[in-house]
């Protein structure tokens, strides 16, 4: 079991820069998923850590261990692929055998070691199979047995199962971080789905253009964004944003969105003190919308565009100001598309970011 | 109905063509095991029919150019030069499917247009440079370069086929701990049966069919090939049909049976490297 | 960073091969066809001599219209007719078979041509144009033309053309299988999306298969281009180039400038000429794919 470091990493392809400056620790046992929207970067870092790509600059530490001139089969890292990427032409003992065959272990350790590992993920009736012969979901399994058999310092996981159907998808996420936890394998996750990052994660590392945007626990993410992009790509569905200017009316900071605009208690101003007419970003989530049939105290009228219902809940998308935005309705409510509503924004709830730069500022 | 007539006239159309192809094919069988004075009334006579083997075994033990021997001389040609530039083809071509190195891409096109050179525009300096080495009519010589001149072609290919599997397993395969040269063998190499049987289908017909490289390099009367021994058949004034349609049959027979046996691969070698090179 | 010497060592057997038993002949040639016999330098002197013989262009030939006309015009005649009419052949019966029963037997038989020694290819066309044995004969009797019986390619003004036809036989299952994979990989939906824009049969085939097929086109043009330049086996086999060099081309021109009348270098102009022509073509096509 072994910690990861990283350290300034750049990797460019051609003119593109791939990963740009990037900086995080993966501390042992820990599982850190790597999310971004595809091109962010988070594959090429992985692929960095594995040795499959030589980096242009920075450093990788594997158990305190600089590896960067260290060949892939030497780091004694595991992967997983996406499209699982076992050996067509093997059974799946063989499979499993392989990396223990290729390291010239004793015939019988393999045999013991590989039916161990089957046992664990329960493919021991399937040792015979071809990858061919098996369903989407035992591949994974028979992908996850030749990742572990090594007994690895570092798991690397790249978008494992993103090949899943829906249902298998929800229970393998389970299964996979009982079993991490269980191991107590450091584990580097990859995944573009930030619902597969929240429910997994101890902590999660964003990626966007080649750069890491923030780095926090799920939570953290989820409460406390850093920048307008974390704040969108994180939740679902995706926080509402509105442009705003601050400004101030009878030592209130109020913020003025056009269409409306809000009061923000006493105790923001140490922090917007000076900040007057700045142009901001307003954020607020979907479930943070309150919604009302009839006009109250600070809310704000608006249409229905229309309703998405969920079953348990329901997605109303309304048009203020010629743009839709999105709150989600606990429970049941009859709405029509193009019939009013009043929304309230609860000051609470609410993310402010600088418009320059995107970064947050509450 | 209308269409009807039409998908009839096309199938008539489609059958009368596959017919007139099949004729002259039928004239050399028809000529290697029917007795002469039956062809010279036209082989397409049934009126007499007497058919024997008379005729090929006078081609395999023909006096003066025996085709038994010439057969076992082209096989020994023609078995290392398909196995030899299989490994090696195989071998450089996944270098460049899977590798990144300096003058690669120029390397490559040199290699891809040497694929279009005649081998006729080598025949001097090659019998020259074959007589320095001593490889000179020697059967092991021309296998070797039929090897060579095999590479280009079998480079293409293989470099074609490799693209076309994931890249990942070989991935997994680098990161579970094996060598470079592991990874080949015990994983791109057995992944590629399909695209080796295509090359071995092609390459096995187009060795036992050479005449020319032949012709430049071997000239004992032993030592011949069966392509060689074709020639020499034919005699001067008059032309034995029966030996020669005989001698005929039997080297067209193996690359038909191999073509007929790994039909899939042939044709998916003939369109492979054409199509995507 | 540390040099990975695995590639090199991958290429390593492959090139050493290459380069002694290809590259160094291919250049050796070519610098031989600028040497005297001596082995002195003379320049473009050699072609001179060699594009002013008779068996490599006869203008005589050409402006009276007989036979032969020398080897270069013997090998464009060659491309003129069998270009279009193997390359047109194969994808009309490509299209055809599609709607065949049988069609994989049809195309067994036609690409028998294509898997058979090319050194019995000529023996098959030899006898099929045989005055006494061939079908082409018995075919000319039934239609009433028995007066045109004789074998077609022991004279000057046929041999030629005999041995084209029979090339075409030979040739055609390339483009068929080509253009019939082709078709294969058309996906059905534009056939359909067309039908239903109301388009016609004729008008689907110009309008939507035959410019997807282009890149088989252009494939099947290229090799048989190349398969052209290099006949060799049929003519030697079947006419051994004559009847006094009638059927004669450059492949078997230059292996008679070498191993008959010894001329090593006028033998090498020839053979540098053909590897030039087969370059241009293969560049032309390399830069059209690289285009894509």
């Amino acid at each position: 079991m072994a910690d990861v470091k990283v350290k300034n990493l750049t990797k460019r392809f051609g003119k593109v820069i791939a990963v740009n400056k990037v900086s995080f620790d993966v501390k042992d046992k820990e599982f850190v998923v790597l999310l971004g929207p595809s091109g962010s970067g988070k594959t090429t870092t992985l692929r960095l850590i594995a040795g499959l790509e030589r980096p242009d600059e920075g450093e990788i530490y594997i158990g305190g261990r600089l590896v960067n001139n260290i060949p892939p089969r030497e780091r004694d890292v595991a992967m997983v692929f996406q499209n699982y990427a076992l050996y067509p032409h093997m059974t799946v003992f063989d499979n499993l055998a392989f990396p223990l065959q290729v390291r010239k272990m004793p015939k019988k350790y393999i045999k013991a070691k590989v039916e161990e590992v089957a046992k664990l993920l329960k493919i021991e009736d399937l040792l015979d199979r071809r990858p061919s012969q098996l369903s989407g979901g035992q591949q994974q399994r028979v992908a996850l047995g030749r990742a572990l058999v090594r007994e690895p310092k570092v798991f690397l996981m790249d978008e494992p199962l993103s090949n899943l159907d829906a249902k298998l998808r929800v229970y393998m996420r389970a299964e996979l971080k009982r079993l991490q936890k269980e191991l107590g394998i450091t584990t580097i996750y990859v995944t573009h789905d930030q619902v597969e990052a929240m429910t997994m994660a101890d902590r999660i590392v964003v990626f966007h253009k080649g750069k890491i945007q923030q780095i926090g626990t799920p939570s953290d993410l989820y409460k406390k964004p850093q920048n307008i992009f974390v704040a969108g790509f994180i939740g679902s569905p995706a926080m509402n944003f509105f442009d705003a200017t601050l400004t101030y009316k009878d030592d209130f900071i109020v913020l003025d969105a056009g269409e409306f605009k809000l009061k923000l208690p006493k105790t923001f101003s140490s922090i917007l003190r000076d900040k007057a007419g700045l142009e901001v970003v307003l954020g607020i989530r979907p479930e943070h919308i309150k919604i009302y049939k009839e006009p109250r105290a600070s809310t704000v009228k608006c249409r229905v565009y229309v309703v998405e219902p969920l079953g348990g809940e329901m997605i109303i998308n309304f048009s203020l100001g010629g743009k839709i935005y999105k709150a989600r309705y606990p429970g049941e409510i009859s709405l029509k598309p193009d019939e009013t509503i009043y929304i309230e924004i609860p000051v609470k709830h609410i993310h402010i970011f600088n418009k320059k730069d995107g970064k947050a500022i509450i | 109905m209308k269409i009807n007539k039409v998908a009839i006239l096309i199938n008539v159309i489609a059958w009368a063509i596959s017919f007139v192809w099949i004729l002259p094919l039928m004239g050399i069988l028809m000529a290697s095991i029917r007795p002469y004075k039956e062809i010279v009334r036209g082989w397409w006579d049934f009126s007499e029919f007497n058919p024997s083997l008379t005729n090929i075994f006078n081609a395999l033990y023909h006096p003066t150019a025996p085709l038994s021997k010439g057969i076992v001389n082209s096989l020994i040609v023609t078995i290392p030069a398909t196995i030899m530039p299989i490994i090696i083809g195989a071998l450089a071509a996944y270098a460049f499917a899977r590798y990144s190195f300096t003058i690669k891409s120029y390397l490559f096109l040199t290699i891809v247009l040497l694929m279009a050179v005649p081998q006729q525009s080598i025949a001097i300096p090659l019998f020259q440079l074959m007589k320095k080495l001593g490889l000179l009519d020697s059967l092991i010589g021309l296998s070797i370069v039929h090897t060579a001149w095999g590479l280009p072609w079998i480079i293409l290919f293989m470099k074609n086929f490799f693209a076309t599997l994931p890249v990942e397993v070989e991935e997994a395969a680098r990161i579970d701990g094996a060598t470079d040269f592991q990874i080949f063998y015990k994983i791109v190499l057995p992944l590629s049966l399909p695209g080796i049987a295509s090359v071995a289908a092609l390459q096995f017909t187009w060795v036992w069919s050479d005449f020319f490289l032949a012709l430049i390099l071997i000239y004992s009367p032993d030592k011949l090939l069966a392509t060689q021994r074709l020639p020499l058949m034919r005699g001067q004034y008059h032309v034995d049909w029966g030996v020669l349609s005989a001698a005929s049959l039997i080297i067209i027979a193996v690359p038909i049976v191999l073509y007929l046996a790994l039909q899939k691969y042939y044709i998916r070698g003939m369109v492979g490297w054409v199509v995507k090179g | 960073m540390k040099l990975n010497l695995t590639p090199y060592f991958f290429i390593l057997p492959a090139l050493i091969l290459i380069i002694i038993f290809v590259l160094y002949p291919i250049s050796a040639t070519i610098s031989l066809s600028f040497l005297s016999p001596e082995g002195y330098f003379v320049g473009f002197d050699n072609y001179i001599r060699v594009l002013s013989r008779r068996e490599v262009i006869n203008y005589d030939g050409i402006l009276k219209g007989y036979f032969p006309m020398g080897a270069i015009v013997h090998n464009a005649i060659w491309i003129l007719i069998h270009l279009p009419l193997s390359t047109l052949l194969g994808l009309v019966l490509a299209v055809l078979l599609q709607n065949v029963k049988g069609s994989s037997i049809i195309k067994s038989i036609i690409f028998l041509g294509m898997v058979t020694p090319l050194i019995v290819g000529g023996i098959i066309i030899r006898f099929t144009f045989d005055r006494e044995v061939g079908v082409v004969n018995m075919f000319l009797k039934a239609i009433g033309l028995g007066h045109l019986v004789r074998t077609w390619t022991m004279y000057p003004d046929t041999a030629l053309f005999s041995l084209i036809l029979g090339s075409v036989w030979l040739w055609t299952g390339f483009s068929l299988i080509l253009y019939s994979a082709g078709l294969a990989m058309i996906p059905k939906e534009y056939y359909e999306a067309a039908k239903i824009d109301g388009a016609s049969s004729m008008q689907i085939f110009f309008r939507i298969t035959l410019p997807l097929l282009k890149p088989v086109t252009t494939t099947v043009v290229t090799m048989t281009l190349l398969w052209e330049l290099k006949i060799f086996d049929i003519v030697y086999v079947a006419t051994y180039g004559g009847p006094g060099g009638a059927s004669n081309v450059l492949a078997l021109l230059m292996y008679f400038l070498a191993f008959r009348s010894l001329d090593f270098n006028a033998s090498s102009v020839i053979a540098t000429l053909l590897t030039a022509l087969t370059l241009i073509v293969a560049i032309v096509m390399f830069k059209y794919v690289v285009r894509k």
